[in-house]
C-alpha cells in the first residue's frame, strides 16, 4: 500500500512537471521519471515482462528519439517563434472538463462494485515475481502471444513496417541524385555553404 | 350500363360534315396569304358541303327504332374510346339536326355575304378561317353524344367568338370587348364543368344517354344543383341576366360575325343545352321556375334597353338578348317545341336584320348611329325591304314567322301554369314591336341627317360612333361585284323570314310538332282559361299598340320634319339608368374587376417580393449563415481540434459513468 | 494471494488523473514535442489500467494489450516526430499556433 501511494504521487508529480516544463529537455527528463515509476508499478502488479518492455522500448527508444529531435530543432535558430497565443486561457475549459469527468467517474465508482470475475482467469497461476512461469512472466506472456494472439502480433509487425516506410519518406534524405562523382562533390559543397549562410542570419 | 340514344351505326357523312369546316379552317389558316381573294369562296363552299351533308342525313336523323324496350331516335356514331368505358361519339337526332341545318345553312349564306362585306379587308382569309373554325366548333357542340364533347365545343365556340369579336385587333374597344366576352363565357364553362362533375358522381358516365336514363333517380336537391350549374353555363353563353353584359359590346366585331354568332347560332347554345337536357329539367319543377323566370326577365330587360339605344347594331343586340330570353323561357317552362321553334324563326329574321343593317353601314361608309341616318327609303330600297320584313317578323305580325313561334312560347307558359310569365311575354312583345319599329322609322323615314352636326342630334361622343374599321386602315378598292355578294344572301333569307312559320301552323298535326314528336317529354297539361287562338289575338293587339306608339313618336309628318329636335331631346333626356344599362357593368366592375385588381396588386407588391421572394432569399441567407457558423470551427489550430476531441471523449466518459455506474 | 493488496479503484483513479494531465498537456502547450509527450502520457495511463485489470482478473490478455499499445505508440511517436521535422524544414517554425495552414 505504501508502495502504491509513493509511486502514485511520484508519477503524478512527474507528469505535471512534464506538461508544464518551460524547456523541452526538462519535459523529457520528467517523462523518463514517469516511465520509471510506471515500470515499478508494473512489477507490483506481477507484470514483470511488461516492466522490462516498458523500460527498454519507452525509455530506451522513444525518449531517445525525442531527444534527437529536440537536438535537431534547437540547432542554432530558435524554432519556437513567439507568435500570439491563439487559444488564450484554454486552461479553464480544460480543467473544468477534467474535473467534471473525474467527478462523474468518482460518482460512478462509488455506486458500483468493480467485479472481479474469477472465471476469466487464464494462463499460469500467480506466483512471486522472478520465479519462472508464473502469471506475468516471460513464459506465460510468450505462450499467450504466440498462440492465442498470434494474429495481432503479426499485424503489429506490419504496423512497424509501415511506420518505418513513413518515416523514411517523410523525413528522409533530401539530397538530389547526381550522375558523376565530381558533380556530387560540387553539390555537397553548395549545400554546406547554403546551410552555413542561413545559419548566420 | 351503357345506354345509347340513337341507332348505332356507321355514318361517314356525319363525320365528314363535322370535320369539313375544320379542314377548311386549317387550309385557310395555313394558306391564307396565298389564297387572297379566293379564300371567301373556298370558305363558303366548305360550309355548303356541310349543309348538303346535313340534308343527306335527314332520314337517318329522324329514324326511330324500338329495340329491347328502348325507343331509339336518330343516328349515333361512336368515334373513339377516350378512357376505357368512356366513348366519344357523334349523335344526330331531330334537335341537333335542326341546329346543324341552321348552323350550316344560315352560316353558308352569311359566308357568302361576308365575301362582299369584308371585301378589301387585309385579313380577308383570316376572317374565313375563323368563321369556318366557328362552324366546326358549333357542330361539335350540337353533334356530341356526351357532356365532355359538348363542353369542348362550348369552349371552342367561346374561343371562336373571341377571335371574331377582336378581329380588328388594332381597335382597343374591340380587344376589350373580346376579352369581356371570353371572361364571362368562362364563368359559364365553370358552371357546366361543375354540372359534369355532379352528373358523373351520380351516374359514373358522361354520355347523354346514361345521364338521362337515370334522370328519375337523382335526388331532388342534387338534380336542382345540376340544373342550376348547367343553366349558369347556358346563361353565360346565351347572354341571360346577369351574364348578359358581353353581348352589346360584342357588336365591335364585323357585322357578319354579329349575324352568325351573336344572333343565329352561338348565343342559342344555351337554348340547345336546356332542350337537350329536357329529361333532367322535366323532373325538377324548381329548376324550371328558375330558368323560366330568368328567361322572362331577360326578355323584358332586353326590350326595355333596346328602346334606349342609338347604335343600330346595339339595338339589334339587345333585341337578340330579349328574343333569346323568350327561347329560354320557352324551354325552361317545358314548352320545348315552342322555344326551339322561336330559335328557328329567330335565326332567319335576326340574320336578315343584321345583314340588312350591314348593307346600310357599308353604304353609309361605316356610320352606325341611327340619328345620323334617315331618309334611306329611297336611297337603299332593298335594305328597307329586308329590314322591314325583319321588323314585321320579330314584332309577331300574324302570318310572318315570328308570330307562330312567339305565340307558341307565350301560350306554352300559360299551359304549363306560369301565369306571370304569360303576362310578361305579352308585355315584352309590345315593347319589342315598339323599339323595332322605332329603328325602322328613324332609319328610313324623314330626310337624311348625315350632314347635320352631331351635337345638334344630341350625340355626346360623335368620334365613337361609326366604329367600323375602314376609317383607320387603308384598303384595296372594292370590286364591283361586292354588292351582289351582300344582296343575294339577304334576298334568299327574305322568303324564309316571311313564310317559314307556316310549318308550325296546325297545333298537334303541324309538320313541326310531328318532327319533334319523339324528342321531348310531353306531360299531361291542364286546360287553360285562355286558348291559344285568343292568346294570339291579345298579343296582336298589344303589338299593334306598340307599333302605334312608335308611329306617333317617329313616323308622323310632324315627327319627320322635326326629327333633329326630337332626337336631340330624346338623347339628352334619356334616363341615366337606361343609358347605363341598369348599371350591370358598373356593378360587375365594382364587385369583381376592382377586387381582382386589388388582389393582383397585393400579390404583386407585397406577397411576391416579400414573402415568396423573401423565403427564397432567406434560404440562401440561412445557408450562408450556417456555413459561416461551421467555418468558425475550422481554425486550423491543432490544439482546438484536440480540445474538441477531448470534449467528445469526456462526453463518452460521462455517459458510461451514468449508464454503467448510475443505473443498476 | 489472488486478491490484490491495493483495491482496484485506486488504479482506476490514478489512471484517469494521469490521462487528464496528458489531455491538458496536449491542449495547453504550443510545442508539438511536448504535445507528443503528453500523448505518450495518455497511452501510459491506459496501459496502467490494462495491467491492473489483468492482475485483478488474472487474465494475461491485458498484458498482451499493453504490449500492442506500446508497439503502436512507438510507431506513432516515430511518425509524429518525422512530421515535426518535415514541418520544421519548410516552415522554419514548429509553433502549433503558427502552423495553421488548414484554416478555413
Amino acid at each position: 500500500m505504501i508502495t502504491f501511494w509513493a509511486l502514485a504521487i511520484l508519477m503524478l508529480l512527474s507528469a505535471l512537471w512534464c506538461v508544464t516544463a518551460t524547456r523541452p529537455i526538462y519535459s523529457v527528463v520528467a517523462l523518463l521519471g514517469n516511465f520509471l515509476m510506471l515500470a515499478i508499478m508494473y512489477l507490483t502488479l506481477n507484470a514483470e515482462f511488461l516492466a522490462v518492455i516498458q523500460m527498454i522500448v519507452y525509455s530506451g527508444a522513444i525518449l531517445i528519439l525525442f531527444l534527437f529531435v529536440i537536438a535537431l530543432l534547437s540547432s542554432g535558430i530558435a524554432p519556437f517563434s513567439v507568435g500570439p497565443d491563439r487559444l488564450p486561457r484554454i486552461a479553464i475549459p480544460v480543467l473544468a472538463l477534467a474535473l467534471i469527468a473525474l467527478g462523474f467517474l468518482a460518482w460512478a465508482l462509488a455506486h458500483t462494485a468493480v467485479a472481479t470475475p474469477g472465471a476469466t482467469a487464464n494462463g499460469a497461476p500467480l506466483g512471486p515475481v522472478g520465479t519462472p512461469d508464473v502469471f506475468g512472466s516471460v513464459g506465460d506472456f510468450g505462450t499467450a502471444l504466440f498462440t492465442t494472439y498470434l494474429l495481432p502480433f503479426e499485424i503489429t509487425a506490419l504496423i512497424l513496417m509501415v511506420a518505418v516506410i513513413g518515416v523514411v519518406l517523410l523525413a528522409g534524405d533530401q539530397a538530389p541524385y547526381v550522375a558523376t562523382k565530381k558533380r556530387e562533390a560540387q553539390v555537397k559543397r553548395d549545400m554546406r555553404e547554403a546551410i552555413l549562410r542561413e545559419g548566420g542570419q | 350500363m351503357h345506354h345509347v340514344m340513337g341507332v348505332d351505326g356507321y355514318y361517314p357523312t356525319l363525320i365528314a360534315l363535322w370535320l369539313l369546316p375544320l379542314a377548311g379552317a386549317l387550309v385557310l389558316w395555313a394558306f391564307g396569304p396565298q389564297l387572297r381573294r379566293s379564300a371567301g369562296p373556298l370558305g363558303s363552299a366548305v360550309i355548303l358541303g356541310s349543309f348538303v351533308g346535313t340534308l343527306m342525313l335527314w332520314s337517318s336523323a329522324t329514324q326511330h327504332l324500338s329495340s329491347g324496350g328502348v325507343d331509339l331516335v336518330g343516328a349515333h356514331q361512336t368515334l373513339f374510346s377516350w378512357i376505357p368505358g368512356f366513348d366519344f361519339g357523334l349523335f344526330i337526332d331531330p334537335l341537333s339536326l335542326l341546329w346543324a341545318l341552321i348552323i350550316t345553312g344560315v352560316g353558308f349564306l352569311i359566308h357568302v355575304y361576308s365575301i362582299g362585306y369584308m371585301d378589301g379587308d387585309h385579313a380577308f382569309a383570316r376572317f374565313f378561317a375563323y368563321m369556318n373554325f366557328f362552324v366546326f366548333a358549333m357542330l361539335t357542340l350540337v353533334l356530341s353524344d356526351n357532356f365532355v364533347g359538348l363542353l369542348v365545343g362550348w369552349g371552342l365556340v367561346g374561343l371562336a367568338s373571341y377571335f371574331l369579336i377582336g378581329f380588328w385587333f388594332f381597335k382597343p374597344t374591340a380587344v376589350a370587348a373580346a376579352r369581356k366576352a371570353f371572361v364571362i363565357n368562362v364563368v359559364g364553362d365553370v358552371g357546366i364543368m361543375f354540372a359534369i362533375f355532379a352528373i358523373f358522381s351520380s351516374v359514373h358516365s358522361l354520355s347523354f344517354a346514361d345521364a338521362f336514363a337515370y334522370a328519375g333517380s337523382y335526388s331532388t336537391p342534387w338534380l336542382f344543383v345540376i340544373c342550376l350549374a348547367l343553366f349558369i353555363g347556358a346563361a353565360a353563353k346565351s347572354a341571360q341576366i346577369p351574364l348578359h353584359t358581353w353581348l352589346p359590346d360584342a357588336m365591335e366585331g364585323p357585322t357578319p360575325v354579329s349575324a352568325l354568332i351573336h344572333a343565329a347560332t352561338m348565343v342559342t347554345a344555351g337554348v340547345y343545352l336546356v332542350a337537350r337536357c329536357a329529361p333532367l329539367w322535366s323532373q325538377n319543377s324548381d329548376a324550371q321556375v328558375l330558368v323560366g323566370t330568368i328567361g322572362g326577365l331577360t326578355a323584358l330587360v332586353g326590350a326595355i334597353l333596346g328602346c334606349a339605344q342609338w347604335d343600330i347594331k346595339r339595338i339589334l343586340a339587345y333585341s337578340t338578348m330579349s328574343q333569346i330570353g323568350y327561347m329560354i323561357m320557352g324551354v325552361g317552362v317545358g314548352a320545348y317545341e315552342g322555344g326551339v321553334a322561336h330559335f328557328f324563326t329567330h335565326a332567319f329574321f335576326k340574320a336578315q336584320l343584321f345583314l340588312g343593317s350591314g348593307i346600310i353601314i357599308h353604304a353609309l361608309h361605316d356610320e352606325q348611329d341611327v340619328r345620323r341616318m334617315g331618309g334611306l327609303l329611297r336611297r337603299l330600297p332593298f335594305a328597307a325591304v329586308a329590314i322591314g320584313t325583319g321588323v314585321l317578323a320579330i314584332s309577331g305580325i300574324p302570318g310572318f314567322s315570328g308570330f307562330f313561334s312567339k305565340d307558341q312560347v307565350i301560350y306554352g307558359t300559360l299551359a304549363h301554369g306560369y301565369a306571370w310569365l304569360y303576362v310578361l311575354g305579352i308585355l315584352t312583345a309590345g315593347i319589342t314591336a315598339y323599339y323595332m319599329c322605332r329603328l325602322f322609322f328613324v332609319t328610313f323615314l324623314g330626310s337624311y341627317r348625315g350632314a347635320v352636326d352631331p351635337s345638334d342630334l344630341g350625340m355626346r361622343h360623335p368620334e365613337l360612333a361609326g366604329t367600323s374599321h375602314h376609317e383607320t386602315e387603308p384598303h384595296e378598292a372594292h370590286s364591283a361585284n361586292a354588292e351582289w355578294f351582300m344582296i343575294v344572301p339577304v334576298a334568299i333569307l327574305i322568303p324564309f323570314t316571311v313564310l317559314i312559320g307556316w310549318i308550325m301552323f296546325g297545333g298537334e298535326n303541324s309538320p313541326w310538332a310531328r318532327f319533334f314528336a319523339e324528342q321531348f317529354p310531353h306531360p299531361a297539361l291542364t286546360a287553360t282559361a285562355i286558348s291559344e287562338g285568343v292568346t294570339g289575338l291579345i298579343t296582336f293587339v298589344v303589338v299593334l299598340a306598340g307599333i302605334g306608339i312608335a308611329y306617333l313618336r317617329y313616323a308622323t309628318a310632324s315627327a319627320q320634319s322635326n326629327a333633329v329636335a326630337r332626337l336631340r331631346d330624346e338623347s339628352v333626356h334619356m334616363p341615366a339608368i337606361l343609358s347605363n344599362a341598369f348599371y350591370f357593368d358598373a356593378a360587375f366592375d365594382l364587385l369583381f374587376v376592382r377586387s381582382s385588381q386589388a388582389l393582383g396588386r397585393f400579390f404583386g407588391r407585397y406577397l411576391d417580393p416579400h414573402v415568396i421572394d423573401g423565403a427564397v432569399r432567406e434560404t440562401a441567407i440561412s445557408a450562408e449563415w450556417l456555413g459561416t457558423l461551421v467555418r468558425s470551427f475550422q481554425t486550423g489550430l491543432v490544439r482546438a481540434y484536440a480540445f474538441i476531441l477531448v470534449f467528445g471523449a469526456a462526453c463518452f466518459v460521462v455517459y458510461y459513468a451514468i449508464v454503467a455506474g448510475g443505473l443498476h | 494471494m489472488t486478491l490484490m493488496s491495493v483495491p482496484l479503484v485506486n488504479y482506476i483513479t490514478l489512471s484517469a488523473v494521469i490521462f487528464f494531465i496528458g489531455v491538458a498537456g496536449v491542449v495547453m502547450r504550443r510545442n508539438p514535442l511536448i504535445m507528443l509527450m503528453s500523448i505518450e502520457l495518455m497511452f501510459n495511463a491506459a496501459n496502467l489500467l490494462f495491467a491492473a485489470f489483468a492482475r485483478a482478473w488474472l487474465n494475461n490478455a491485458g498484458h498482451i494489450f499493453v504490449f500492442l499499445v506500446i508497439t503502436v505508440a512507438a510507431a506513432e511517436a516515430a511518425i509524429g516526430l518525422a512530421i515535426v521535422v518535415t514541418v520544421f524544414r519548410s516552415a522554419r517554425t514548429v509553433d502549433a499556433d503558427e502552423v495553421a495552414l488548414m484554416k478555413g
